[in-house]
């Protein structure tokens, strides 16, 4: 035969069948980019070198692997969809006399015509916006970088060698799929009468059972970091039951209202739920795939989005001052007034007279099982171990003694020795006296509105009580005497003494400078022996906000990508269904018509249907997303950000947005879908 | 009275530009009274198809008029024209033309459900339609899991349940077996003596040798009628087959 014969014969096939193949190249173009950009970023000089940037080489490579086994399994799918639609071709072509290796060459050079378009048109793409995708992810990460353009020669090749393997994968399951098949099946395949749908009943309940146990867990679960396996089970439990309750549940419905005679034979729904039926047999898989991931856009989109928004008020929250550096020491009696005002000649000194609101703190903290105004000491840290369960988190308390001398606090009574002034993180103080076990009580003899000074989230994570003693000294010897004789290391209370501070006016780079310098002079200090202190921490807001940022900026970037990975994907699928809807409805349409139905009645009775197809999946993920939200929830409380209003703000705006971008998808295909259905109208 | 009445009736298709015009039907006239089973006979592209789509309003003429039981259908808006259709008319195809998505119990409910009818009405209705046509078990039964004779009763009874002024059938054998053909034959002559009015497009000597008059249809005319008069319908076959010899050698016009 002809050189090329084959080529052209594939290149026809793609051009009669556009409508099919255009998206198709698309969305594989598309996945193509995503992969080279999130690639090429992760190994790019200008995000390694930046401050954080192997916390972000780490999350884009995560980001990587999701969209290369993502891109498998729904180019795979696609694959299949497309084969289904050409068979009758094949079968022709079959029928006139080509046999299988005849037909093998024609779709080795469609694939390979896919292949070099695709991947050729992604990596023009990937490398014109992978610039614009670094600007974007460094300037998300709070830094700056240069406008040069790179070309990675080692995130090229393995874009290509990547894909050229999936399409290699691709060709091999159409060689099967033809090697299998005989040739009046291709010419049939899409003929053949379609089963009607079965209610599988046991599938449908045991995925409404699934769909319930799932969201119970997510609801119930406590702690996101000890139950993750918890909420990866009831995750893989929300996808299967969605599958079944889309493919099963859905026919199961229909064939509920088609027994109810009443109901079904009445016009307005007698068409549009017998065809529902078969609808969503045949629409449930992609569907439910749909659901899945607009589910996963939502929940990673206002999640991340949270985190990344969030991020000012929980690095506010985390450290509520610039700078905050703690000396540690092993009982009171140690704690000199020498050694703070040493430290606060050191901060002076280092940051050259800037520093602003500088105060220093004084105390013993400990924490313990607080019940009718006493509080126990033993086995507090057992507590802490076993047990994490909101009614023994309700008892928990850290307590904090504090000199009285050292604060000027506003009060109707100056408390004695033996009484105290109470500042508490939660509701007030409710009781008269306060006994910490193994110490005399004491009278709280007022309360205290405003601290002095501000706690970090950290420490206010269980309610926190400041109690301001005129006789701190003796107290707190007592407590530390009690803790040494219960022999628990964990049960020990921590005596420090703390100075915040702000340095107003300084360039982040500026204060990190001014923090090393200290922790330098406080290493070179603990060298020397005559010091009271046994240990010191530094907590400083610049370094916290860079490495916040280079984490949550990095993952919102990595969920905007993704999501627009999965965005795509979903809009494929939708317009793949609209297409296959077309075909089938073009002949129910002159059926229905020949029978006494009205134009405009046809129309309106599809209409609702496809609908209701198309926006259940919608629906059932903005029930997903409500039921994931206090995982959710909790899940970036982990990270510092516990804005639960932010964060329904942005699930509800993400939920928007995408139900906008659904609206707009379906509104595009809908054209396709309508021009489908009036050629037949024609035809007819 | 006759039920139906077509006057100079035209249709002319044009392309989608516009550039070609095919003249389907040029100027065809008859009647046909109640209690009358017509068949009407033509080749290829003679415009069999064009003439009953327009009976049935499923399509407008060019030109010309057709009264059904007197009322002028392309005067009717297009919302009683539907309903019009499903009251007064029952199809039969040659391609059966179920739902593939409803059980034939279902597919035969269709008219009366768009009607408004209540279930137990149509229950009632399809019982002895169902046992007469001997598909009475395979009423819970989809299209895709009968046969063709099977299909084609359920679209008979589809057509009939609504008590029909006129039974239009397209081919109605066309893709039947011999058997499943005889059969269906029968039962319209059955149908036709308890008073049904049957007009039935065909391409079959053997089909149209059951009907009470033949027409013929050429060059969108229509170009000869038969009727059967006394004949049996053996005699009635042998006429239809001389008519269409002398069709098929040019023969001149009546
Ligand atoms: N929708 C249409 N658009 C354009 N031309 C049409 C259309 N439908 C039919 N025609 C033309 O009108 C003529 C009559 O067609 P029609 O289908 O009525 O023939 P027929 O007698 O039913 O043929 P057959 O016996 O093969 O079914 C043919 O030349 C056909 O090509
Ligand atoms: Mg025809």
């Amino acid at each position: 035969m002809k050189k090329g014969f084959y080529l052209r014969l594939a290149l026809d096939g793609m051009r009669k069948n556009r409508r099919l193949y255009l998206p198709y190249l698309l969305t594989c173009g598309g996945m193509v980019m995503m992969f080279y950009i999130l690639y090429s970023l992760a190994y790019s000089p200008a995000v390694q070198t930046m401050r954080g940037g192997s916390t972000m080489t780490v999350v884009l490579l995560l980001g990587t692997i999701v969209v290369a086994v993502f891109a498998l399994l729904f180019l795979l799918y696609t694959n299949s969809f497309l084969a289904k639609r050409r068979n009758r071709e094949f079968g022709l072509y079959n029928v006139l006399g080509m046999n299988k290796r005849n037909l093998s060459r024609i779709l080795a050079w469609e694939t390979v015509v896919s292949a070099l378009v695709s991947i050729l048109g992604g990596l023009i793409g990937g490398l014109l916006l992978s610039k614009l995708a670094e600007l974007c992810l460094i300037r998300m990460a709070g830094e700056r970088t240069g406008y040069a353009i790179t070309v990675a020669p080692r995130s090229i090749a393995a874009t290509f060698l990547f894909f050229g393997a999936i399409f290699a994968l691709l060709l091999l399951v159409s060689l099967a799929r033809v090697g299998i098949s005989k040739p009046l099946d291709l010419l049939k395949s899409e003929a053949a009468g379609e089963k009607p749908p079965r209610a599988n009943w046991v599938l449908a309940l045991v995925g409404l059972l699934l769909l319930g146990a799932a969201y119970y867990l997510a609801v119930t679960i406590e702690s996101p970091l000890t139950a993750l396996f918890i909420f990866f089970a009831a995750v893989l439990m929300v996808i299967v039951a969605t599958y079944l309750l889309f493919i099963a549940g859905s026919v199961t419905l229909c064939k509920l209202l088609q027994r109810n005679k009443r109901y079904y034979y009445k016009s307005a729904h007698f068409v549009s739920v017998s065809s529902m039926a078969f609808r969503m047999k045949r629409n449930g898989a992609g569907l439910a795939s749909i659901c899945i991931l607009a589910t996963m856009v939502l929940v990673m989109l206002s999640s991340t989005g949270c985190l990344y928004f969030g991020g000012e008020d929980a690095i506010r929250g985390m450290a509520p001052y610039d700078v905050t550096v703690a000396l540690r020491y092993a009982a009171p009696e140690a704690c000199s007034g020498e050694a703070l005002r040493e430290l606060a000649d050191l901060v002076h000194d280092l940051s050259g007279g800037r520093e602003k609101n500088l105060m220093t703190v004084t105390d013993v903290n400990f924490g313990g099982y607080f019940e009718n105004g006493s509080l126990d000491l033993d086995g507090y840290s057992r507590i802490l171990e076993i047990s994490s369960s909101p009614s023994v988190l309700e008892h928990l308390r850290s307590v904090y003694f504090l000199p009285l001398e050292d604060f000027d606090l506003e009060t109707d009574r100056q408390p004695e020795p033996g009484e105290a002034l109470v500042w508490s993180s939660g509701a007030a103080y409710p009781y008269d006296t306060l006994a910490v076990e193994g110490c005399t009580p004491i009278r709280v003899v007022g309360t205290v509105r405003e601290l002095p000074f501000r706690l970090t989230t950290e420490e206010t994570l269980v309610t926190a009580y400041c109690v301001f003693l005129p006789d701190w000294a003796e107290r707190a010897g007592e407590v530390q005497n009690y803790c040494a004789s219960l022999e628990d290391e964990m049960a020990l209370p921590e005596t420090v003494q703390v100075c915040f501070f702000d340095l107003p006016g300084l360039s982040e780079e500026e204060q990190l400078r001014v923090t090393e310098n200290l922790r330098q002079a406080l290493r070179d200090r603990m060298e020397e022996e005559d010091r009271a202190w046994t240990g010191f921490t530094t907590n400083d807001r610049a370094d916290l906000h860079s490495s916040f940022f280079s984490m949550n900026g990095s993952l919102f970037f990595l969920g905007i990508i993704l999501s627009i990975v999965f965005i795509a994907a979903a809009a494929l699928i939708i317009y793949y269904k609209q297409l296959s809807e077309g075909y089938e409805d073009q002949r129910r349409f002159g059926i229905m018509q020949k029978v006494g139905m009205t134009g405009r009645e046809i129309k309106s009775a599809v209409d609702s249907q496809v609908l209701t197809v198309f926006f259940a999946p919608l629906l059932m993920s903005g029930l997903h997303l409500a039921f994931a939200f206090p995982f959710v929830q909790k899940l970036i409380r982990l990270f510092g950000v516990s804005n639960t209003h932010l964060l329904i703000l942005t699930s509800v705006l993400c939920f928007l947005a995408f139900g906008l971008f659904y609206v707009f998808v379906y509104r595009r295909t809908a054209r396709a879908y309508i021009a489908i259905v009036s050629e037949g109208d024609e035809r007819r | 009275m006759s039920i139906l009445e077509v006057r100079d009736l035209k249709k002319v298709y044009t392309s989608r530009f516009g550039t070609q015009q095919v003249e389907a039907l040029r100027r065809v006239n008859f009647t046909v009274e109640k209690g009358e089973y017509v068949a009407v006979m033509g080749e290829s592209g003679s415009g069999k198809t064009t003439l009953l789509n327009l009976l049935a309003a499923l399509d407008k003429p060019t030109g010309g008029t057709v009264l059904l039981d007197g009322v002028d259908l392309s005067t009717l808006p297009e919302k009683d024209v539907a309903s019009f259709r499903r009251g007064q008319l029952g199809f039969v195809f040659q391609e059966f033309n179920l739902l593939d998505t409803f059980t034939l119990e279902d597919n035969i409910y269709l008219p009366l459900v768009l009607a408004g009818r209540n279930h137990k009405e149509m229950a009632e209705r399809l019982e002895p339609l169902a046992r007469w046509l001997g598909i009475d078990g395979l009423l819970k039964k989809y299209p895709y899991e009968v046969s063709g004779g099977q299909k084609q009763r359920a679209a008979v009874a589809r057509a009939l349940i609504t008590d029909p002024k006129l039974l239009l059938a397209d081919e109605p054998t066309g893709a039947l077996d011999s058997r499943s053909t005889d059969e269906l034959l029968s039962l319209f002559a059955q149908v036709n003596r308890s008073g049904q009015t049957i007009v039935m497009v065909t391409h079959s000597v053997k089909a149209a040798s059951h009907a009470t008059r033949v027409l013929f249809i050429r060059d969108g005319e229509v170009f000869h009628q038969l009727y059967r008069g006394k004949d049996t319908n053996e005699q009635l076959y042998q006429k239809i087959s001389d008519t269409l010899t002398v069709l098929a050698t040019g023969g001149e016009a009546r």
